[in-house]
């Protein structure tokens, strides 16, 4: 029996942002998403959590259509993202993504980093993305390396500056692929300070994290995915207090105990 | 005259075009060896000698080079045969690159390949011999096979100083009988029909060497 | 008849006069071959039928002799009616077979750029053409600087061949002396040594400018 109780923030009257359906994703024959059901409302902050190989990466590369899938739905503010690029790129511009590697351009300026999709992909002028990109740099703590290269950047500084690269375009939803997987652990806080204040703002965010102090402090619900499934899907003091699934309790015991 | 007649009469000067590689060959492969380990243990003054020689062959233009040797050697009172300056200058010129992989091949190994060697008790040349070359030269296999398919190719040259290869029966059929569309069709085709194969071996040598370098460059 | 090297020196200044030949051979058929090989390399990416057909090309491409491909134009293309100078025959040429390898450069470079690029100008929603032009090529540009480098040499090394077409560059400028003089191995020997010097130069000048580009980004 799967728990999938409704997450006791969650509040019935707010049309959900993103609705998942039914979905399947296979990897040649391995089957690495068995029919994902996922709703997320306005303003949801979910933590999406699990052993590695649980299929996390891949349900959130799914939501903006970095990757395919088989079966199933996703409803991108009541578009369907079904299988063509037009419905992906739909959901490419609702989606900010911040990736475990950060993924600068290591040939321009963290500044221009930050507008080259404004520029490109929203028109924008020369002075005005430049402004918006300095409002982002700002918020994230590092307005004095906007001139800088990636490469002189510390690995938290990178990490940052990929978030408000991602944050420019305004996006509806924020999806985080385990942002501070490949940083040094003195350089995991200040990444998270800067989300934790990004999550004040009411912007909706998905993290994929094995941060869970993060996720108690931030998240109001807690996705928690095994061997493709969402075996969990709970409010966060649900959660950590009463996990009542076996796996998500070794998880959490193992996780926790370290 | 028939495609048929056409593509026959090309492949009579595929024997000048396979002598002039294998005798071509003569001179490069003992040139690559010799002077990519020489450059590769040298240092100081003879490493620039070394490399001074080198540099001559592979920095030469071939086309200027296999000229200038054609008709200064009989000034200088050598006289060789043609076919003998085509195989020395276009040899010497494809050993001149095929050293520059024998010694990237010698650098690119570990050192901790000769301190074994050393801490066994082996001479330098022993350790070249037995531990160093047969690496590097397995490495470098597929850059070879390249190095062989360019020396074909610029075997082509050897028509200009009266050899009788393929492009040679291409412009001589080319005298006689008006149809340039089928006889350089035909010499393309020709050249093709002996490099792909080489080339499909190579990609197949690169497969087996660098299993791990996904795609193979070939040719 | 011996080497005479007065009668050398004489020619030196008349063969470098046609540098400028030799050079906008050189500069024009770089800029054919890279447009031609980057646009094949698209192709080829593309995958599909005209993927295939590319694929094909290039390999066909690289297993015939640039010779035969001189030929090829120079007497091919009068038969369908397209008559253009000996000299931009010989550009286009060396434009086509040289795109065969820039290819290949292309290729790696692009192959070498981390996959998460891609995907993270997907997520940013560029366009397809926005991320080959401001994020791939950018970068790429800097993963093939050393090879593109060596190719610009090899075609220069490879402007002589437009002698046999008759092009008054500087190896063409020698076999004018030769044949008004009848004396083949002063002139020849002054176009072996300037192309030599040339090819070293330019190398040189290659090798800089690939560690200003890299000093540049600070990668």
């Amino acid at each position: 029996m799967l728990d999938r109780r409704a997450p006791a923030t969650s509040t019935l009257q707010s049309v959900p942002l993103v609705r998942i359906d039914a979905l399947n994703k296979w990897f040649g024959a391995l089957h690495v998403l068995k029919n994902i059901d996922l709703t997320l409302r306005p303003g949801a902050r979910v933590v999406v959590c699990g052993p590695s190989g649980s299929g996390k990466s891949t349900l959130i590369r799914c939501i903006n259509g970095l990757e395919r899938f088989q079966k199933g739905t996703i409803e991108v503010e009541g578009s369907s993202l079904g299988r063509s690029d037009r419905d992906a790129a739909m959901a490419r511009r609702l989606t900010g993504m911040v990736f475990q590697s950060f993924n600068l351009f290591p040939h321009l300026t963290v500044l221009a980093n930050c507008t080259l999709a404004l520029r490109r992909v929203l028109l924008k002028s020369a002075h005005e993305a430049e402004e918006i990109a300095m409002r982002h740099l700002t918020a994230v703590h590092i307005p004095e390396k906007a001139r800088a290269y990636p490469a002189e950047l510390s690995g938290g500084q990178q990490q940052r500056a990929a978030i408000a690269r991602a944050l420019c375009l305004d996006p509806r939803i924020m999806l985080f692929d385990e942002p501070t997987s490949a940083l040094d652990p003195e350089m995991i806080k200040e990444v998270l300070d800067v989300m934790i204040a990004l999550a004040k703002t009411g912007v909706t965010m998905v993290c994929v994290t094995h941060e869970m102090g993060f996720a108690r402090e931030v998240a109001d619900e807690i996705v928690f995915m095994d061997q493709g499934r969402i075996v969990e899907h709970t409010s966060s003091t649900d959660f950590f207090d009463r996990a009542a699934h076996p796996r998500a309790r070794l998880f959490l015991d193992t996780i926790l105990s370290h | 005259m028939s495609m048929l007649d056409i593509w026959l009469g090309i492949l009579q000067g595929l024997r000048i075009t396979a002598a002039v590689t294998a005798y071509g060959l003569v001179f490069a492969v003992p040139f690559a060896l010799v002077f990519g380990v020489a450059q590769f243990l040298t240092t100081g003054l003879t490493r620039f000698l070394v490399t001074a020689v080198i540099e001559f062959w592979r920095s030469s233009a071939v086309v200027v080079l296999l000229f200038v040797f054609y008709y200064v050697l009989p000034v200088m009172g050598v006289t060789l045969s043609a076919m003998t300056v085509s195989a020395l200058v276009l040899g010497l010129n494809s050993g001149g690159y095929a050293s520059q992989a024998v010694r990237a091949g010698l650098q690119s190994l570990p050192a901790g390949q000769r301190e074994a060697g050393m801490a066994l008790g082996l001479s330098r040349p022993a350790i070249l011999l037995l531990i160093e070359l047969p690496q590097a030269l397995v490495a470098m296999s597929p850059t070879f096979v390249n190095n062989l398919i360019q020396l074909v190719k610029a075997t082509s040259l050897v028509s200009l100083v009266t050899l009788t290869d393929m492009t040679f029966r291409a412009k001589e059929i080319s005298q006689t009988e008006y149809d340039p569309v089928a006889i350089y069709s035909a010499l393309l085709l020709a050249f093709f029909v002996v490099c792909y194969p080489i080339a499909l071996a190579g990609r197949w040598l690169e497969a087996r060497v660098n299993p791990e370098r996904g795609a193979p460059h070939g040719i | 008849m011996g080497f005479d090297f007065g009668f050398a020196l004489s020619t030196i200044p008349i063969i470098i006069g046609a540098i400028g030949a030799t050079l906008l051979a050189t500069v024009l058929s770089c800029l054919g071959a890279s447009a031609l090989g980057f646009t094949f390399e698209m192709i080829r990416r593309g995958g599909g039928a005209p993927g295939l057909a590319v694929r094909f090309l290039i390999d066909f491409i690289r297993s015939t002799p640039v010779l035969a491909w001189l030929y090829f134009l120079y007497f091919v293309m009068p038969v369908y009616g397209i008559r253009l100078g000996a000299m931009t025959v010989g550009i286009v040429g060396l434009s086509l077979y040289y795109s065969g390898y820039l290819a290949e450069v292309f290729k790696a470079g692009i192959d070498a750029i981390p996959k998460g690029q891609q995907e993270a100008a997907r997520a940013l929603s560029l366009t397809r053409r926005d991320t080959v032009i401001f994020v791939i090529a950018p970068q790429m540009l800097r993963n093939i600087a050393a090879p593109l480098g060596n190719y610009v040499v090899s075609i220069l090394k490879a402007t002589p061949y437009l002698a046999i077409l008759a092009v008054p560059e500087m190896l063409g400028r020698a076999f004018d002396i030769a044949s008004e003089t009848y004396r083949y191995a002063e002139p020849l020997t002054v176009a072996g040594v300037l192309f030599l010097a040339l090819a070293l130069i330019v190398s040189y000048g290659v090798k800089r400018m690939e560690k200003l580009l890299l000093a540049s980004g600070r990668r």
